[in-house]
């Protein structure tokens, strides 16, 4: 319906619209003229959220019961033997899913630095060195891991069946009991837990509402996105090439690079990074190419390895000399949020960040020939702006919804 | 040319070698694919290919599938091998990933396991019988 606006208030209407045509004429000025090589390589970096599907290899991948499972897995300390370490313990919700410390602690220090989980739907590997094929077998490495929560498949098992509320969550998710089978139960743990983190999104960025008006054309709400952000951007597809390897609207083209940190880790040794991780992954009994990929059919009826197209990047990958001392190329969403920065948290600030490919010493690059990396040689100007194009990566909003306490759970369990 | 072809010893990737004889089909053999793909010449060999799907994206895998068609009869069969990789000449490094090259019968293969990492300007590798057939694609 439309009613009709007394002549003194359409007269106030109007001198606000030509107010705001003024404003927008005035902000018009303050959008950079991208090239349209510069357009197209802004708009793959989204739209957001991105395109997802669920994962073949994990049956209760998007199953309700599952998630709400696997929630209360998450935040679950008696996972640990010791009651003392969770999920949560280094996947902070309010530290952006991380723990903002240089590298993680579980029951032990470890030599790496926690990765937020959010958006940890969108990977191909998973890990810095790429260990885990699945979600699913990744949120196992830190449960068997004895530096981490240092807990068994017979000790997930034994919470799983002798706690009522899990036995019958269990059995809501998964259609059928809990397993006598203690490997396959932690197996289920594990997909329980991640169809829970597979709903962990970041919410929308100011440069999300920047790179969408481009795409419309809209001018007046381009300009609300600021110049150095906007100059930053600029370096990023331009004389930066970060997007080489920070591709897509996950910032990541999901793969493995040496960028120049050292890999010595504190007391001695190294981390061997990809190299190790490839190693991890082909002698793990939980990759996609044995018996629990549920693609095809659930469990060991999943129909073969041959036949699995999510096992495919686990056939093929490539184990070689250069992948020592490579680690995945992070999500840049949220960046700001993740201090501190890199393989083993060894930079504190995006500053420092920006400085290290700024200044970059080729002499440490383990790359076998390869020649990506090249010192940017960026001004101060040209650093603060790509600090600044990196921090309008914060998501303005998360896009989670506030946790529920668990619904009692009433379904007549049935024996296994 | 030659350096390029030293950078391609030295980086690319490891090639999916079909192990044992590939068969390749004689000279009678007509050298096409199902709707539009790329001919390559050899001296020996033509080789006609197309990637599923025709059209790539950075971070997606994808299949290539392959004719393979021998320009004189007397080539002997049992010495071919099919091999297949990629690499960025620019960057001076290879796939992440080892394709496999499965023989389908008549000079036909299918290879899976492709993956191009990064945007720009990918070399496909292909080596029948010892000889070099190699095509450019650019992706954004």
């Amino acid at each position: 319906m439309i009613r009709r606006l007394p002549i003194a208030t359409r007269s106030a209407l109007a001198a606000c619209g030509a107010a705001f045509a003024l404003a927008a004429a005035g902000a018009v000025a303050q959008t950079l003229a991208f090239s349209d090589a510069e357009l197209r390589a802004i708009l793959r970096h989204g739209p957001w959220p991105a395109p997802w599907s669920l994962d073949p290899s994990n049956r209760v991948s998007g199953n309700a019961h599952a998630i709400a499972l696997g929630e209360r897995l998450f935040f679950e300390p008696r996972l640990s033997p010791s009651g003392t370490v969770l999920c949560a313990t280094c996947h902070v919700p309010y530290l952006g899913w991380q723990d903002g410390q240089a590298v993680a602690s579980g029951l032990e220090q470890v030599t790496r630095n926690t990765q937020s989980v959010l958006n940890v739907r969108y990977n191909r590997w998973f890990g810095w060195g790429g260990a885990g094929d699945s979600l699913w077998a990744q949120s196992l490495r830190p449960i068997l891991d004895a530096r981490e929560m240092g807990g068994s498949a017979a000790h997930a098992a034994a919470l799983v069946r002798g706690d009522a509320q899990y036995a019958c969550d269990y059995e809501k998710a998964f259609s059928a009991p809990p397993p006598r089978d203690d490997e396959a139960l932690l197996v289920g743990v594990g997909k329980a837990l991640a169809a829970f983190q597979e709903t962990l999104l970041s919410g929308r960025s100011a440069f999300d509402d920047f790179r969408d008006a481009l795409a419309r054309g809209e001018r007046a709400a381009q300009a609300r996105y600021p110049l150095a952000a906007q100059r930053g951007l600029r370096l990023f597809v331009g004389k930066g090439a970060c997007n080489l390897c920070h591709l897509g609207p996950n910032f990541s083209n999901g793969e493995f690079h040496d960028v120049g940190i050292p890999f010595f880790v504190a007391g001695g040794g190294v981390d061997p990074g990809r190299h190790e991780g490839i190693r991890r992954l082909q002698a793990s009994p939980f990759n996609l190419l044995g018996r629990y990929n549920d693609e095809g059919g659930e469990g060991e009826r999943g129909g073969g390895a041959a036949a699995r197209a999510s096992a495919i990047k686990t056939r093929h990958v490539a184990l070689e000399h250069r992948n020592f001392g490579e680690f995945r190329v992070p999500s840049l969403r949220n960046v700001a949020r993740t201090v501190p920065f890199m393989h083993n948290g060894s930079l504190a600030t995006l500053a420092d960040v920006v400085r290290h490919y700024s200044e970059l010493n080729l002499e440490r690059l383990h790359a076998d020939g390869e020649s990506v990396l090249k010192p940017l040689k960026l001004s101060a100007q040209e650093s603060a702006d790509l600090v600044a194009f990196l921090e309008s990566l914060s998501e303005r909003a998360s896009a989670l919804a506030p946790r529920q306490p668990p619904a009692p759970c009433n379904q007549v369990l049935r024996k296994p | 040319m030659e350096k390029r072809r030293g950078a391609v010893r030295r980086h690319a990737a490891p090639l999916a070698t079909l192990a044992g004889a590939a068969l390749v089909a004689g000279a009678a053999h007509t050298c096409e694919l199902p709707g539009a793909g790329r001919v390559l010449e050899s001296a020996r060999y033509t080789l006609a290919y197309r990637t599923i799907p025709r059209t790539l994206a950075v971070g997606e895998h994808f299949q290539v599938e392959l004719a393979v068609c021998a320009k004189g009869a007397d080539v002997p069969d049992r010495e071919h091998r099919v091999a297949a990789s990629a690499q960025m000449p620019e960057h001076r490094h290879g796939m992440n990933y080892a394709p496999s090259v499965r023989a389908l019968g008549g000079g036909r293969y299918r290879s899976e396991g492709w993956l191009f990492h990064m945007p720009g300007r990918w070399e496909f590798v292909f080596e029948v019988g010892g000889e070099r057939l190699t095509d450019s694609v650019r992706l954004e």
